[in-house]
């Protein structure tokens, strides 16, 4: 009851209300580009040349280490920075000029940013106050935020006299209640501990999915990009790395850079013998195979074979084996092998291991790559 | 000293068993300084309080309460004196909210130009503004008069009020400038994504979370300006109020008892807001919740900035003139009739009349500086670290010095410290004060000196201290070293920054204070300060000014040898900045 509560509150806010196309809220980022200049230092380049096409009702995450610009690109599209160039464009016009008091959208601080010298409800009405909207429809629509975000019996408290969790809930319904044609968090579980942090992104996912607004999410915690988005957008030095399904980066990473930043990966340096549509044919470990490649990756060209340590079988071979166990790491639900083999020094995740086959640190094994779930990308 | 975590170690395990289980003893170093704070605080401001007290509760002073009550004259002086404190209060928290703002939140140039002149009159020694603002804006000034051609009385609230604000605006400055830096700036950014106008956002979380930041220094120019005696001296005209009535009852009319009254009167609002702020405000700060600051403070580019620099501008400028004025004065004849250079006021004061003014007050300076540094930083160690509920006692007994009317502390040590004392027939204390005191009462103004500093060495102390983890002293304990000696090589060196800052506003405020001191000259020590008010009063202007600048001179060579011989490395910043790091 609780999401759909909110989304009675929001006449035209589903797919099948009429009058869809007011509140579509395509958002497109067209060579966004800032530079930092401090006096007496070179310019930084924080945003390089960005450019985004995220759909309405959309769920993308900006994923990337710290200092990758993702927090700046955001603040952009917020209207909280101003781009040193480039467009951002919502439902095709370009909003730049606009100043964030005028943009239809709606943030989500990392520091919550609720006022403290007001109360819940006072909070969650700001903005609703702000646009002078009438008083029975702001009463219905905080009465209506209170409910779907479980807080109702806290309208009269003090920020500070809430838990992370609840300050969090209220920073969620003040941005929900003014209908913003999208929604912009930045980082905003970082400051909740790990069990809380998982209830409240499955909350953040449905409300946001109930809603249909679109939303633009800053991350570096990738499990939190993994789960939550539509596509992930992967920035790396101020560039986008990639823009794919979380799926996809995870299987088809473009570069390098993905494949080490998202989950771990073993990089096997090959030479491709011929390359078509179903892929690549490599050798490595002593097999040849076909397995899916990148676009640019072009025959007798050095290239990656990347695989994921988890997709990686071994077996004990005493006669010999391709590999030399190192080091074996007992997680409990999974142990961590590293092996040595011709092609560098493998990491192996076995989930699930068997008591009866655990592997000796010393053993000889035969190591198996499964062609479907390996992927082969260019070096650089 | 050192030694006794050692040696409590075998004894422990040595008693008979079922035998009682000995409490460990305080440490005695830490007890001796407890013991020391505790002598300070009380000879130099609890019984000089007390004295007061008593003489204004005592059954021949009852009456007077009555004819205060009933006096229009009385009750024009403390209507007087509460409307002064007010309209400072207003008029100085304004500027000081206005020098804040245009600092933060302003994109205009010249922005450290500002702050600095912002900063000057915080070293000026009294008498100085008001000095010149006669010359510049008096029956006779050169503003008023030269220029404008009127004859315009500038004696009484009016003068007071524009004196005492530019005196005072810049505490309030300070104090909103740190709240104003430290506003969480996604709390602006959370109100303009939702819609808000800048304007809103100013009125609706910008001034609503600076509120408590508002009324502290409000309250505190409020007090400072109702205990004020030096301007009302040279600029108070018939404009009476308490301070100025209690010094005169004591100088003039040699009646003590009526003194005491009227600093008791005075005590009343003065104390009273210490303790509101102490007790209430303090528990009402606001601060942002969770998480750390984010954002960019957007700073105003529109043209509504113009008029508010232009503000800002126009009163910075009016503070270079009036020093400008007092540096011109001391250096010409009359200065706004004949502007011929000479130096006979500078060599009056010099080498002439001032010198052993000069000399003696620098003197008793340099001797109350560093003991109110120490005690300061000591007293602020003991009441964070070591000091339960007696620490509150302490705390507050140590800052009666600065929370009290210098006035009524001076009279104070009138009540205290005049007579010889007596026990038995045996003479245990002579005088302290007065025409026969000890050392032609030296002794009683570098108490009073000392007494009226360690407030500003506690403040910057405890913050600092509760900057530096406890864990950092276990550590120092736990190799060994003792309470002191852990004081001495751990906590000091961590929080020099604060007791740089205390040394200096020590000195600071030794060299340029009156209130207290007034009343305890003698003919044996001479002070700069009581000088500049002989001049002042008796229209030697250019000898005001002279005395003025060579003053400020000593004060800032003063700060300049504290900051040699305390190292300027701030150690406390750079641990700050590794750990954000």
């Amino acid at each position: 009851m609780t999401a759909a509560g909110l989304a009675s509150a929001q006449p035209g806010g589903g797919a099948d209300a009429p009058g869809s196309a007011e509140q579509a809220g395509r958002l497109r980022l067209d060579g966004l580009t800032k530079v930092f200049r401090t006096r007496g230092a070179d310019p930084v380049v924080a945003v390089d040349k960005v450019t985004l096409d995220v759909a309405p009702g959309e769920f993308i995450t900006l994923l990337g280490p710290s200092g990758c610009g993702k927090t700046t690109t955001l603040r952009i599209v917020a209207g909280l920075e101003e781009a040193t160039g480039g467009h951002v464009r919502l439902d095709g016009q370009p909003i730049d000029a606009l100043p964030p008091q005028r943009r239809p959208m709606a943030m989500v601080f990392q520091s919550y940013a609720l006022f403290p010298h007001l109360t819940v409800e006072q909070n969650i009405a700001y903005g609703l106050r702000v646009q002078r909207r009438g008083k029975e429809e702001t009463e219905t629509a905080i009465r209506i935020a209170l409910t779907s975000m479980n807080l109702v019996g806290l309208e009269n408290r003090s920020p500070h006299e809430l838990s992370g969790g609840q300050q969090q809930r209220v920073a969620l319904a003040r941005a929900l209640v003014v209908q913003p044609k999208v929604l912009l968090f930045d980082e905003p579980l970082s400051n909740l501990d790990a069990k809380l942090r998982g209830a409240m992104r499955a909350e953040i996912r449905r409300i946001q999915r109930r809603l249909g607004i679109t939303s633009l999410y800053v991350t570096h915690d990738q499990d939190e990009a993994m789960t939550m988005s539509d596509r992930i957008v992967v920035m790396n030095k101020g560039r986008i790395e990639q823009v794919a399904t979380p799926a996809d980066i995870y299987f088809r990473p473009a570069t390098v850079f993905v494949a080490d930043f998202i989950g771990r990966a073993n990089f096997i340096e090959v030479v491709p013998e011929q390359v078509d549509e179903g892929g690549a044919t490599v050798t490595a470990l002593g097999r040849t195979m076909t397995v899916p490649a990148h676009p640019d990756v072009r025959p007798n060209a050095g290239a990656y074979l990347m695989v994921r340590p988890e997709t990686l079988s071994l077996a004990p071979a005493p006669m010999g084996g391709v590999g030399t166990v190192l080091r074996a790491t007992f997680h409990g639900h999974s142990v961590d092998y590293e092996v040595e083999t011709n092609a560098g020094t493998l990491a192996v995740t076995v989930p699930g291991p068997d008591p009866r086959t655990l592997l000796d640190e010393g053993a000889n094994v035969s190591v198996a790559i499964d062609p479907a779930r390996a992927y082969v990308l260019t070096k650089s | 000293m050192t030694a006794s975590l050692t040696a409590a170690g075998p004894d422990a395990p040595a008693g008979p068993p079922g035998a009682r289980r000995p409490r460990r003893r305080r440490e005695l170093s830490v007890l001796l300084a407890v013991v020391a704070c505790a002598v300070l605080v009380l000879v130099g401001s609890v019984f000089p309080i007390g004295a007061v007290l008593s003489a204004a509760l005592s059954g021949e002073a009852l009456p007077r309460y009555a004819e205060f009550f009933t006096s229009p004259v009385d009750l024009r002086i403390l209507a007087n004196t509460l409307v002064l404190g007010l309209l400072v209060g207003v008029a100085g928290t304004a500027i000081g909210f206005l020098f804040a703002f245009v600092q933060t939140r302003l994109d205009v140039p010249g922005k450290r130009v500002l702050h600095v002149m912002a900063l000057v009159p915080v070293i000026s020694p009294p008498f100085a503004v008001a000095t010149a603002t006669i010359v510049l804006f008096g029956r006779r000034g050169l503003v008023t008069h030269g220029l404008l051609g009127v004859e315009y009385d500038i004696y009484g609230l009016d003068g007071l009020v524009f004196v005492l604000s530019l005196s005072l605006f810049p505490v309030a400055y300070l104090g909103l400038l740190g709240m104003m830096r430290g506003l969480d700036p996604a709390m602006e950014e959370a109100a303009m994504t939702m819609g808000a106008s800048r304007w809103r956002v100013f009125r609706t979380v910008m001034l609503p979370l600076l509120a408590p930041g508002i009324a502290a220094p409000f309250l505190l120019l409020f007090v400072e300006a109702i205990a004020d005696l030096a301007n009302p001296l040279v600029l108070g005209g018939d404009y009476t109020v308490l301070a100025g009535r209690a010094y005169l009852a004591v100088t003039g009319e040699y009646d003590t008892t009526s003194a005491a009254v009227y600093s008791l009167i005075l005590l009343v609002p003065s104390l009273g807001v210490f303790l509101a702020q102490r007790y209430w405000l303090s528990r009402k700060v606001r601060t942002t919740i969770t998480g750390k600051p984010s954002g960019s403070v957007h700073l105003i580019t529109g043209w509504v900035r113009w008029p508010i620099y232009g503000l800002a501008v126009f009163v910075a400028l009016i503070i270079a003139m009036l020093y400008g004025t007092v540096l011109a004065g001391g250096v010409t004849k009359v200065f706004g009739v004949d502007y011929t250079l000479t130096f006979d006021h500078l060599r009056e004061v010099v080498l002439g009349v001032g010198r052993e003014a000069l000399a003696d007050t620098t003197t008793l300076a340099m001797i109350a500086t560093p003991v109110a540094g120490i005690f300061g930083m000591l007293i602020a160690w003991l009441v964070v670290r070591h000091l339960g509920r007696l620490g509150g006692w302490l705390d507050f007994a140590g800052t009666l010095g600065v929370a009290v009317p210098g006035t009524v502390l001076g009279i104070g040590y009138l009540l205290a410290y005049r007579p010889d004392r007596y026990i038995g027939d045996v003479l245990v204390l002579p005088a302290l004060v007065g025409g026969g005191a000890v050392a032609g009462g030296a002794a009683a103004i570098v108490l009073a000196y000392i007494v009226r500093s360690v407030p500003a060495g506690l403040r910057t102390g405890t913050a600092a201290l509760s900057q530096v983890h406890r864990s950092l002293e276990e550590a120092s304990t736990n190799l060994g070293a003792g309470p002191m000696r852990t004081f001495r090589t751990i906590t000091l060196p961590l929080i020099r920054p604060a007791l740089l800052t205390g040394l200096s506003y020590s000195f600071a405020r030794c060299m340029t204070s009156i209130s207290t001191i007034i009343l305890l000259v003698t003919p044996g020590t001479q002070i700069i300060t009581s000088q500049i008010l002989s001049a002042a009063g008796t229209g030697r202007y250019g000898v005001a000014f002279a005395y003025c600048t060579v003053l400020t001179v000593i004060v800032l060579a003063g700060f300049g040898v504290i900051r040699l011989l305390v190292g300027r490395t701030a150690t406390l910043n750079r641990i700050a900045e590794g750990r954000q790091r």
